[in-house]
């Protein structure tokens, strides 16, 4: 009997102990900073922009660092001419620094300028028979590669430079201070592990291509924060190709 | 011998009437409940009952939607025999009501009071994607995609720069900034919702809640979409999904009843002061812009760092209360800066402690 003694109180101690015992965390946090980052003379700063957190640092991600420092990034200008948008279009576009027609709202006035909201407008004015759901639905007649063309050929190159890595997670700055969270980032029982975190898609400012590649090691339970222009961050500056309205190549 | 066959006569026959009657009941009750999650009606395409859109959407929502009921033609296909079941045939009771000959008249479409079977496919992530702008648009508070006109901008620089040095409320002639890429589906209401109290699902309540009498106003919350109006301006053709396409944005479900209440953990919240109204609403939804399906959101999502960032010196003072409480063994301090008193006797969870 006495023997069993150590065996028993060994098996108490072990229902016991979860119950005490401080739970260590397992999860991460990080926070994207790109306030930092002041590009041209406009002090352009990645507002609204994606970042995607992948497993491993830089190391473990080579090969799609190799693909980040090869890329041929397509300017917004480029795109809209090669899909023959007009360059009242395109100014509409440039206007507010948009990419699709969906960043802001359509008015009256901008139906009377852009040939291409005239002609949707034309169009919903006959099926809707309505004048103003022909303007506030005009994004539904306009032609497909105008209207979302740029984000699908952005998923395309974003399938293509991802290849067989998958991201964790990805979030979006915002517009207050180009900041983004990643929070929840599993861990398990690490005290400290590797990511990789960059926006892989570049961001155009100032007329170039700018991607940020960058190495963090996090500890589960604290916020590491992420200053995209310290050199915890690469910057990657690609120039954009120039396509003045009408003289684009139609690749 | 004879006596007890009897008995067992008497009672089979009641055993079948009983059963008989039962079953007569669900069937007449089935009868007059439509489910799409049916065998029958699962190999059935949407659009061979569904027109989009109806012939009377436009003078009941003012814009083509699925406004109405599918016509006789869609059930009597199947269902002939119900329509001559008696005189007043239950399966006329799901669309009418009161079916007679000279009485044609209808629910409203959808009928919100009856359980739903579909759940809303809607990811964030591509919609915050799609509609980005290249950056923070110039003397403007920060908003991002402006699409369907619902509402303006404040344009205006320097009431950012003025919210951020004050607690002020805005000049009236400077309305609050109009998120408008979250605003084309979540709107400030301007009358009262349903409201409650969230209960946490593993904390453990400390002491009995206190006399509580704080009442949050309408602007507190936002609305939530429950119709295509902000879908179809963008998906009614063209962007897939296209009207036509219900599987698109809908997933069958098990048969649910919607609530139309609003539950929080934190009902003192006010999204109109300044503070938190010059603010992209992703500064605190920091889940939002990577959530690509909405049912596994589980809220609103504002994790409690997101609040922590302003208000830390605020919630250390509740901290020190609470512990002082516990300390004098006193009743537990309740938390009163975000919560009601409901929500705020809970113990702390561990996301609120100092790291």
């Amino acid at each position: 009997m006495l023997k069993l003694a150590p065996l028993t109180l060994l098996v108490l101690l072990a229902c016991l102990l979860p119950g005490w015992a401080q739970v260590p965390p397992t999860l991460g946090s990080i926070k994207v900073q790109g306030k930092g980052v002041k590009v041209g003379p406009k002090k352009e700063q990645p507002f609204r922009k994606r970042f995607y957190l992948l497993r491993g640092g830089l190391e473990a991600n080579k090969a799609l660092v190799d693909r980040l420092r090869a890329v041929e990034p397509a300017s917004r200008d480029c795109f809209y001419c090669r899909s023959k948008a007009s360059p009242e279009f395109i100014d509409w576009l440039k206007e507010k620094n948009c990419e699709t027609p969906y960043c802001r709202e359509i008015t009256a006035e901008d139906v009377k300028k852009v040939p291409e909201f005239q002609a949707a407008y034309r169009k919903g004015l006959t099926q809707f028979r309505r004048p103003e759901l022909a303007r506030k639905w005009i994004t539904t007649n306009l032609p497909a590669g105008l209207r979302e063309g740029i984000y699908r050929q952005k998923k395309t190159l974003l399938a293509g430079l991802l290849g067989d890595a998958t991201p964790l997670q990805s979030v979006m700055t915002d517009s207050n201070n180009a900041e983004a969270n990643f929070i929840d980032i599993p861990m398990g029982a690490k005290k400290t592990e590797k990511f990789f975190v960059s926006n892989l898609l570049p961001v155009e400012m100032d007329g170039k291509g700018y991607i940020w590649v960058c190495e963090i090691e996090i500890t589960p339970g604290k916020l590491a924060p992420l200053p995209l222009h310290t050199k915890k961050c690469e910057t990657i500056i690609r120039p954009l190709p120039v396509c003045a309205a009408g003289s684009c190549d139609n690749k | 011998m004879r006596t007890a066959l009897r008995i067992l006569v008497i009672a089979l026959v009641a055993v079948c009437s009983a059963a008989w009657l039962l079953l007569s009941a669900t069937a007449q009750k089935r009868r007059n409940e439509f489910f799409h999650n049916t065998a029958a009606h699962k190999k059935i395409d949407c659009a061979s009952c569904h027109k989009t859109p109806t012939a009377n959407s436009v003078s009941v929502r003012g814009f083509p939607d699925v406004a109405d009921y599918p016509g006789h033609s869609s059930c009597v296909q199947c269902h002939r025999s119900d329509f001559f079941q008696g005189n007043n045939p239950a399966i006329c009771t799901i669309c009418h009501t009161a079916p007679s000959p000279r009485n044609g008249t209808r629910f409203p479409f959808p009928v919100r009071s009856r359980s739903q079977e579909f759940t809303t496919i809607f990811p964030h992530n591509a919609h915050q994607d799609i509609i980005a702008r290249n950056e923070r648009p110039d003397g403007t508070v920060p908003a991002h995609f402006v699409n369907a006109s619902f509402g303006g901008l404040m344009e205006n620089a320097q009431a950012l720069a003025y919210a951020r040095a004050t607690d002020a409320a805005p000049p009236a002639d400077d309305p609050p900034p109009q998120f408008n890429n979250c605003a084309i589906c979540h709107q400030t209401l301007s009358a009262m919702p349903k409201f409650g109290n969230r209960q946490p699902m593993r904390a453990q309540a400390l002491v009995q809640a206190s006399l509580d009498s704080f009442a949050p106003r309408a602007e507190f919350f936002k609305s939530t979409p429950e119709g295509h109006a902000s879908c179809f301006s963008c998906h009614y053709q063209g962007q897939k999904p296209v009207r036509t396409d219900c599987a698109g944005c809908h997933r069958p479900a098990a048969p649910y009843l919607a609530s139309d209440v609003i539950t929080r953990y934190s009902l003192r919240f006010d999204h109109q002061p300044q503070h938190h109204a010059i603010k992209d609403c992703t500064v605190c939804h920091v889940r939002i812009t990577q959530n690509s399906d909405i049912s596994t959101m589980k809220d609103a999502d504002v994790p409690f760092m997101t609040c922590a960032a302003c208000h830390d010196k605020d919630f250390e003072k509740e901290r020190k209360n609470r512990a002082e409480s516990i300390a004098a063994k006193q009743p537990a301090f309740q938390c009163a800066y975000c919560h009601v008193s409901e929500i705020g006797r809970f113990e702390t969870p561990a996301s609120h402690r100092i790291p």
